[in-house]
């Protein structure tokens, strides 16, 4: 009786969090995934929905040039914004939970970019990278380089506006979870080193990476699966059409679901983007011990 | 030793300095170019101060014909506090259940919760463009509202609060004669005050800053969100970047008052995900 009527509250405390999740995340998920498998336009109805089985895949990985570029896009945008960001975060919050002044000043001019309007930074971006723009005339000006650079219009170029306006917002991120970590390492390890001999730049190697090798981990696979998502300043700063050459997986996915609405196609393409973002959780799951150095 | 410390603290803090000029510095150019006329924005050499502060640039945005700024504003604030206090209610409901009431298929239901979590929102997103139309809610702001109510990070933060106080409190109030309903609003809640503020603040920075969702689910201009906005100014008027970045500012400003404010809170609840794990 007693234990009937907890499940009844737990399930009445739990009830508005279901609805909602089966509505929204559940439902859509189920239809994603059948969606993947059919040829659909949204305008033509649901009598017009056919199922086509895996011809939407094979068609994405033979036929599809765009997909390709964006498939290689994606790729490159995760591992340089990846790295870069982690990196120069690490240095940032090493530096930054040592004995400086303006502690408080500099966490939050570092973290600012993090939680700025995309769209906003990348209407900046898109001005510094225009042809005379700041970043030309920096580059003409202090490195004597010949000729602009045209970062917007040309399609290789286009990625390095985007790759840096990523690094850029990414870094504060970074930055506060380092700081967490860093924080967490025991004085005493450094203190024992020092008295060993061990100098600052081998404490730093032998002490700190590897303590700090969880946030390490997880900053990887959280800005990863971010970088895999992105789209905001593309589609803002290279007004990111399916020919040109900086469009990603999700710039890709929303130009055939709300340009053409083939609901079908777009789908399958979703699901691509799904067994990126589970290979890597996955692969952080099964390796997080080894991976871990202590 | 002592003094030569010192001087490498003051070195490291001059070119921290230089280093986060040279970070806030595409946040300055927005800022001064939004007091610029829209001919001194293009000018070389580039001067930060312009003759003098064109604060007209922003009257002209919040107060525009076609897509007036505080209505923009209003949109985002609006999808935000409904937003985040939907998403707080149901998620604390959930931590609490999840944490202190023993029921029948609760784990399996927090399993599938968590892995959910691993599926992109864009996978997410045709479904919920036909639903929302079918339902006949497309172009209206429960378009952008409505998700926010189930977040999965915000609930696992809770629940992390919940659990961490002792079953104690909730078997003396049950003594007392109180129902869980009770002991959650009146005992519980209360005391994982912290952790709300957390997930309040991680929330509304989300709405606020949310693209993809507006700009597949909004059309009308009157429901424009500020990130619409800004777009607006970029697509639809020719190279007006004046006003473009007074929008921005005007987008951007609200959530650094918001951070500046609650620091604390905001670092913990980011920093709560990934040193624990």
């Amino acid at each position: 009786m007693n234990r009937k009527r907890e499940t009844l509250i737990g399930y009445l405390f739990l009830a508005p969090a279901l609805i909602v999740f089966l509505m929204l995340v559940a439902f859509p998920v189920v239809m994603s995934l059948g969606l993947a498998f059919t040829k659909w336009n949204f305008f033509s109805g649901w009598g017009k929905l056919e199922f086509v089985g895996i011809d939407n895949f094979v068609k994405l990985f033979t036929r599809d040039r765009s997909f390709k570029t964006a498939l290689v896009n994606t790729l490159l945008y995760t591992v340089t914004t990846v790295p870069l960001s982690i990196f120069m975060a690490l240095i940032l919050a090493y530096v930054l939970t040592g004995k400086v002044y303006g502690k408080r000043f500099f966490r939050v001019a570092f973290f600012i970019p993090y939680i700025s309007n995309m769209v906003a930074l990348g209407a900046v971006f898109k001005f510094l990278f225009r042809s005379e723009g700041p970043v030309n005339s920096l580059l003409t000006g202090v490195l004597g380089l010949d000729g602009m650079p045209q970062w917007l219009s040309s399609p290789n170029l286009s990625r390095v506006p985007i790759i840096c306006v990523m690094v850029y917002a990414g870094i504060g991120f970074c930055l506060i979870i380092y700081i967490a970590a860093l924080k967490n390492v025991p004085r005493e390890l450094y203190e024992a080193a020092a008295i060993d001999g061990a100098s600052q730049v081998r404490q730093f190697f032998d002490i700190t990476i590897p303590l700090i090798s969880p946030a390490t981990i997880y900053l990887t696979v959280v800005r990863m699966i971010a970088a895999f998502q992105v789209f905001a300043p593309i589609n803002i700063i290279t007004s990111g059409g399916k020919s040109s050459g900086s469009v990603s997986l999700v710039v890709l996915i929303y130009e055939e679901a709300f340009k053409n609405y083939n609901f079908g196609y777009a789908s399958a393409e979703s699901w691509i983007l799904v067994v990126f973002i589970l290979g890597v959780t996955l692969l952080q799951f099964l390796y997080q011990k080894k991976w871990v150095h202590y | 030793m002592k003094k030569k410390s010192r001087a490498v603290s003051i070195l490291l803090t001059v070119i921290l300095f230089l280093l986060a000029i040279a970070f806030l510095a595409p946040l300055l150019w927005m800022v001064s170019s939004s007091l610029k006329s829209s001919m001194q924005v293009f000018e070389q050499p580039f001067h930060w101060i312009a003759d003098r502060f064109r604060f007209d640039n922003y009257l002209a945005v919040w107060m525009a014909e076609e897509i007036p700024f505080w209505r923009l504003f209003g949109n985002s604030l609006l999808i935000a506090v409904v937003g985040v206090s939907g998403q707080l209610l149901i998620g604390s409901l959930a931590a609490y259940a999840f944490a202190k009431i023993e029921f029948l298929g609760k784990n399996l239901i927090f399993m599938i919760f968590m892995v959910t979590m691993m599926i992109p929102v864009q996978t997410m997103i045709i479904p919920r463009y036909v639903l929302f139309s079918t339902l006949n809610i497309y172009n209206t702001l429960w378009c952008i509202i409505l998700p926010h109510f189930f977040n999965i990070t915000t609930i696992f933060l809770l629940r992390q609060f919940y659990m961490a106080l002792p079953d104690e409190l909730v078997d003396a109030a049950r003594v007392d004669g109180a129902g869980h309903f009770r002991i959650w609003w009146q005992v519980m809640m209360p005391l994982t005050k912290n952790g709300m503020i957390s997930a309040a603040i991680l929330a509304f920075i989300n709405c606020w800053n949310e693209y993809l969702n507006p700009l597949i689910f909004i059309s009308n201009q009157k429901l424009y969100t500020v990130s619409l906005g800004i777009r607006w100014y970029l697509h639809d008027i020719a190279q007006e970047y004046n006003l473009m970045m007074a929008a921005a500012a005007s987008a951007v400003f609200p959530i650094i008052v918001v951070y500046v404010l609650a620091q604390k809170y905001f670092e913990e609840g980011i920093a709560s995900g990934g040193v624990k794990g």
